[in-house]
C-alpha cells in the first residue's frame, strides 16, 4: 500500500508519465502485425536523467517517438505534466539518431533554427546561439556547412539546436551511435556536464550499457520485443561528480554496469532466438 | 495486461486496387477536359478531334500500321548496331586509361551536338530515306552507349581484374568475366538513355526527311489537317517509347544487375 | 662536415613540383585539344582523297571561312541570340511553372504517386511529336516554337521536382516539427530548399530536351534561329555553314552545359550531400 501511495505521488509530480502504454504497427514488408510495446509504465520527474537500454527491436524508439508525439499508441496513455501528448512540440526537444541538422544551413543558422521558428528578436537569438556555441565547443565554426564538419561536430551542432529553444523536455535517440568512441567519451561528458548545469529533464535511448549507466540517474532496462520494462536500476553516484575514469576506478559503477549488463545480455539472447526462429519461417 | 490488435490492420484488396486506379486519375481528368472542350465548341476535325475519332485510327488506318512497323524497324537496326559498336568498341578503349583519356572530350563532343542537328547533314550525305534515318539513330545512340562502357570500364576496380589474372586468366576471359559484368550498370544505363534519345531521333529524322515512318506520317497528316492522325500518333509514339524501356530494358536490368546487387530498383 | 641545407632543398622541391604541376596542365590542355586535332586531320584527309562534291563535304578551312563570313555578314550572331532568346524564354515559363507545380504534387505522396505515370508518359511524347499538331494550330509561327520549348522542358522540371520533395528525409521534417514548426514553415524551411539539387537536375535536363526540341522546332518551323541556319544552309547545298552550324550548336551547349548547369548542380549537390546518407 505504502509502494502504491509513494508510486501515486512520484507520478503526480513527474514531468513524462506513461501509462499502461502498449502498440502493435504493421510492418510494411511482410504485412504481419508487430508488438512493440507491452503495458509500459513509466514516471520521469522533472530533472531526471533516464536512460534506456535493450537488445535490438524492443521498441525504444517506439517509445521515444511516441513520448515525441509522432505516434500515437495504440492503448494506454503517455503524458506530459500531465497532459495526453498529441503531437511533436518545443516542449519535448528530439536529437535523433539519424542527422537531421540541415545540410544547407551553417551551423549558426542550424541552431538558431528552433528560436527562428519560435520568432525570438535577433539580439536575442545571437545571444543564445552564441551561448550554445560555447556550451557544446564549437566557436569558430559557426559559418561552417555540415558537410565540412566530422560526425562529432555534427552531432553536437544537433544537441546545441535542440538545447537552444529551452525545452523542459529534450529525448535523444543514441545520438552518439554513429560517432567513433575517443569522439563519444567526450561528447558523453559534456552531455553530462550541460544537463546537470540546465537541469533538464532527458530521455536517452542506448545500446550501450557503459553510456547509459554513466549518463542516467536512473537505467531502465527493456526486455526483447514486446518490449517491457523489466527493471529500473538506479545508478549510486550523483551525475555531477561522474567522469569516465570513475566508471573504471569507481567500484560501485562498476557493479551497476554488470547489474544492468546481466539484465540486458538475458534479453539480447532471447531477441536472437526469435529473430532466428522468425528467418527460419521465412 | 496485454490489449488486442487493432482491427481491420492486414492490406485490404482496396489497397492493391488502389495502386492501380489512383494513376489513372490524371489521365482521366485529361480525357474529361478534352471531352468537355468537345462539347463546348465542336471544333472541327482539324482543329481538335474528338476523343473516339483518334481510338479510331489504328483500326481505320491501314497506313498507320505499315508506318510504325517502319519506324520501329528503323530504329531496331540503328539501336542494334549502335549498342554492339557502343559495347565493342566502349569496352576495348575502356581498358586504356590513356586511350578512355584522351577519347572522352571527343565523346562528349559529339553528345553536345544533338543527333538531331546531324540530319541535315545525314540528308546531304545519304539523301532522304532509310539509311539516313538509321545513321541518325546510330549516331544519336553511339555515343551514348559508348561513353558510358567506356566509364563503366574505368570505374570498375582495377583489382578485381587483377585478382583475376593472379588466377591465370588470359586478358579475353578478364574481359568477358570481370571487366563487361563490372561495367553492367553503366552499360545498362547507356542503352537504356541510347534508346530513349534514339526513339526520338527517329521520329525528328523520318519528320524532315523519310518518306514512311511515324514521324513522317503525323508530319503529312498535318498538310491535310487531320489532327486525329496527328494526336493518335504522338500519342502513338510516347506509348511505344513508354513500352520499349518498360517492357524491355528495366526488366533486363533487373534480372542482371539488380540480381547481382550492383544497383537498387529504380521507379 | 657537410649540414643539409634543409631550407634549401625544400625550396628546391617545391619549385620542381611547381613547375611540374605546370607542365601537366599544358600537357593536360594538349591531351584534351589532341582527339580534335586528329579528328579535323582525318577529316582534311578523307577531304583530300575522296574529292567529294562540294554539296557533300567541305574542307575544314571552308568552314573556317564560313565562319568569319557569316559572323561578318552578322547573320550568324543574330541567329545564335534569337535561339538563345527563345530556350531562355522556356526556361523562365519551366521555372516560373514547373518548379511550383512540382513542389506542390511532390507535398503529398498519394498525389506524387498519382501524377508520375501521366508525367512520365507526356515526358515520353517529345515535344517533337507534338510539332504537327502545333503547326495544325498555331501554323508556321514563333507561337508554335515556344509551346514546343516549354511542353519539353516542363516535364522533366515537374517530375524532378516532385521527387526532389519526395527524397527529402523524413527525419528532417520531423525535427522541424519537434521545434513546433507550422506547416508552410515546415515547406518553406525544409521542403524547397530540400528539393534544390533535384530541382537543378531537373533544369539541366529540361534545357538539354528543350534545346533539342528548339533545333528542331526551327528546322520545321523556320524564322531564324541555329537550327533555321543549318536546314537552310542544307537546302541551298552550302555545306560549310552546316557544318558550321553544328559545330556551333555544340560548342553552345557545351558552354551552357558545363559552365553554367553542371557547376550549379554540383555546388548544391556538395553541400547538400550530406542528405543522400
Amino acid at each position: 500500500m505504502a509502494a502504491e501511495r509513494a508510486g501515486a505521488s512520484a507520478t503526480a509530480s513527474a514531468t513524462l508519465t506513461v501509462d499502461h502504454l502498449s502498440h502493435w504497427f504493421i510492418d510494411q514488408q511482410s504485412g504481419s502485425t508487430v508488438h512493440a510495446l507491452d503495458d509500459i509504465n513509466l514516471a520521469i520527474q522533472p530533472g531526471e536523467f533516464v536512460t534506456v537500454v535493450g537488445p535490438s527491436g524492443c521498441g525504444k524508439t517506439t517509445l521515444l517517438k511516441i513520448l515525441a508525439g509522432f505516434i500515437k499508441p495504440n492503448s494506454g496513455e503517455a503524458k506530459v505534466k500531465g497532459k495526453a501528448i498529441t503531437k511533436p512540440g518545443p516542449d519535448r526537444g528530439v536529437v535523433f539518431q539519424e542527422l537531421a541538422i540541415l545540410p544547407w544551413r551553417n551551423v549558426y543558422r542550424n541552431i538558431s533554427h528552433g528560436l527562428e521558428i519560435q520568432k525570438v528578436p535577433k539580439a536575442d537569438r545571437d545571444r543564445r546561439v552564441a551561448e550554445l556555441i560555447e556550451l557544446v565547443g564549437l566557436s569558430g565554426f559557426e559559418k561552417h556547412h555540415p558537410h565540412q564538419l566530422s560526425g562529432g561536430m555534427r552531432q553536437r551542432v544537433a544537441v546545441a539546436r535542440t538545447w537552444a529553444s529551452n525545452p523542459e523536455i529534450i529525448l535523444m535517440d543514441e545520438p552518439f551511435a554513429a560517432v567513433d568512441a575517443m569522439t563519444r567519451q567526450t561528447l558523453q561528458e559534456e552531455l553530462n556536464r550541460i544537463s546537470v548545469e540546465t537541469g533538464k529533464t532527458v530521455f536517452f535511448i542506448t545500446h550501450s550499457v557503459e553510456e547509459a549507466v554513466f549518463l542516467g540517474d536512473r537505467v531502465i532496462a527493456m526486455s526483447a520485443r514486446p518490449g517491457r520494462v523489466k527493471e529500473a536500476v538506479v545508478v549510486p553516484i550523483p551525475r555531477a561528480e561522474r567522469t569516465w575514469q570513475s566508471m573504471s576506478t569507481d567500484p560501485a559503477m562498476a557493479q551497476c554496469v554488470d547489474e544492468v549488463l546481466g539484465l540486458v545480455r538475458g534479453e539480447h539472447e532471447a531477441s536472437l532466438v526469435a529473430e532466428g526462429s522468425a528467418l527460419e519461417e521465412s | 495486461m496485454t490489449a488486442l490488435a487493432p482491427v481491420g490492420a492486414r492490406q485490404t484488396i482496396w489497397d492493391r486496387v488502389k495502386v492501380v486506379l489512383v494513376p489513372a486519375i490524371p489521365f482521366l481528368l485529361i480525357l474529361a477536359v478534352w471531352a468537355s472542350v468537345r462539347t463546348i465548341y465542336d471544333h472541327p476535325i482539324s482543329v481538335l478531334p474528338r476523343i473516339i475519332d483518334v481510338i479510331e485510327v489504328p483500326f481505320r488506318e491501314e497506313r498507320y500500321w505499315s508506318n510504325v512497323r517502319a519506324s520501329i524497324w528503323r530504329l531496331v537496326l540503328g539501336f542494334t548496331v549502335a549498342a554492339t559498336t557502343g559495347i565493342f568498341v566502349g569496352l576495348i578503349a575502356g581498358l586504356s586509361r590513356r586511350v578512355a583519356q584522351t577519347l572522352n572530350p571527343l565523346v562528349t563532343a559529339m553528345n553536345a551536338i544533338s543527333g538531331i542537328a546531324w540530319i541535315p547533314l545525314a540528308i546531304a550525305w545519304l539523301g532522304v530515306g532509310t539509311s539516313m534515318v538509321v545513321f541518325i539513330i546510330w549516331n544519336a545512340a553511339f555515343f551514348l552507349i559508348f561513353g558510358n562502357t567506356m566509364l563503366g570500364v574505368r570505374l570498375t576496380p582495377q583489382i578485381l581484374e587483377e585478382s583475376l589474372l593472379t588466377l591465370g586468366a588470359n586478358r579475353w576471359d578478364v574481359i568477358r568475366q570481370v571487366v563487361f559484368p563490372g561495367a553492367l550498370p553503366y552499360i545498362m544505363s547507356g542503352l537504356r538513355a541510347g534508346l530513349g534519345f534514339g526513339w526520338r531521333a527517329v521520329i525528328a529524322a523520318e519528320l524532315v526527311g523519310a518518306t514512311s515512318g511515324l514521324g513522317q506520317w503525323i508530319f503529312e497528316q498535318q498538310e491535310f489537317a487531320r489532327a486525329d492522325n496527328i494526336v493518335a500518333g504522338a500519342l502513338t509514339i510516347g506509348v511505344i517509347g513508354l513500352l520499349m524501356d518498360r517492357v524491355l530494358l528495366a526488366p533486363l536490368e533487373r534480372r542482371t544487375i539488380e540480381r547481382w546487387g550492383l544497383v537498387e530498383s529504380s521507379a | 662536415m657537410e649540414s643539409l641545407d634543409l631550407g634549401r632543398l625544400t625550396e628546391n622541391m617545391l619549385a620542381q613540383h611547381r613547375r611540374s604541376e605546370r607542365n601537366e596542365k599544358i600537357f593536360g590542355i594538349f591531351r584534351a585539344l589532341g582527339p580534335f586535332v586528329g579528328l579535323i586531320a582525318l577529316w582534311w584527309g578523307v577531304h583530300a582523297i575522296f574529292d567529294p562534291s562540294p554539296t557533300k563535304l567541305v574542307a575544314p578551312d571552308k568552314v573556317v571561312d564560313a565562319f568569319f563570313e557569316s559572323v561578318g555578314e552578322g547573320v550568324l550572331p543574330a541567329y545564335i541570340l534569337q535561339s538563345l532568346q527563345r530556350l531562355g524564354f522556356g526556361v523562365i515559363i519551366g521555372v516560373v511553372v514547373g518548379i511550383p507545380v512540382g513542389w506542390l504534387l511532390g507535398l503529398d505522396k498519394e498525389i506524387a504517386k498519382a501524377a508520375e505515370p501521366t508525367l512520365r508518359f507526356f515526358n515520353a511524347v517529345s515535344g517533337i511529336a507534338w510539332l504537327p499538331l502545333l503547326v495544325t494550330w498555331f501554323g508556321f509561327t514563333e507561337r508554335t516554337i515556344s509551346s514546343i520549348i516549354i511542353y519539353t522542358m516542363i516535364f522533366p522540371v515537374v517530375f524532378n521536382t516532385m521527387v526532389g520533395v519526395r527524397t527529402v528525409p523524413p527525419v528532417l521534417r520531423d525535427a522541424a516539427r519537434s521545434m513546433g514548426a507550422s506547416w508552410p514553415r515546415i515547406i518553406k524551411d525544409v521542403y524547397v530548399p530540400g528539393s534544390f539539387p533535384s530541382v537543378m537536375t531537373g533544369l539541366r535536363l529540361g534545357i538539354g530536351f528543350g534545346w533539342r526540341a528548339l533545333i528542331a522546332g526551327e528546322f520545321v518551323v523556320g524564322g531564324g534561329g541555329l537550327g533555321f541556319f543549318i536546314f537552310d544552309a542544307r537546302t541551298a547545298g552550302v555545306i560549310e555553314r552546316v557544318m558550321l552550324g553544328m559545330i556551333v550548336l555544340g560548342v553552345l551547349w557545351l558552354m551552357i552545359d558545363r559552365l553554367i548547369l553542371r557547376p550549379v548542380e554540383e555546388y548544391t549537390a556538395t553541400k547538400w550531400g550530406m542528405v543522400r546518407q
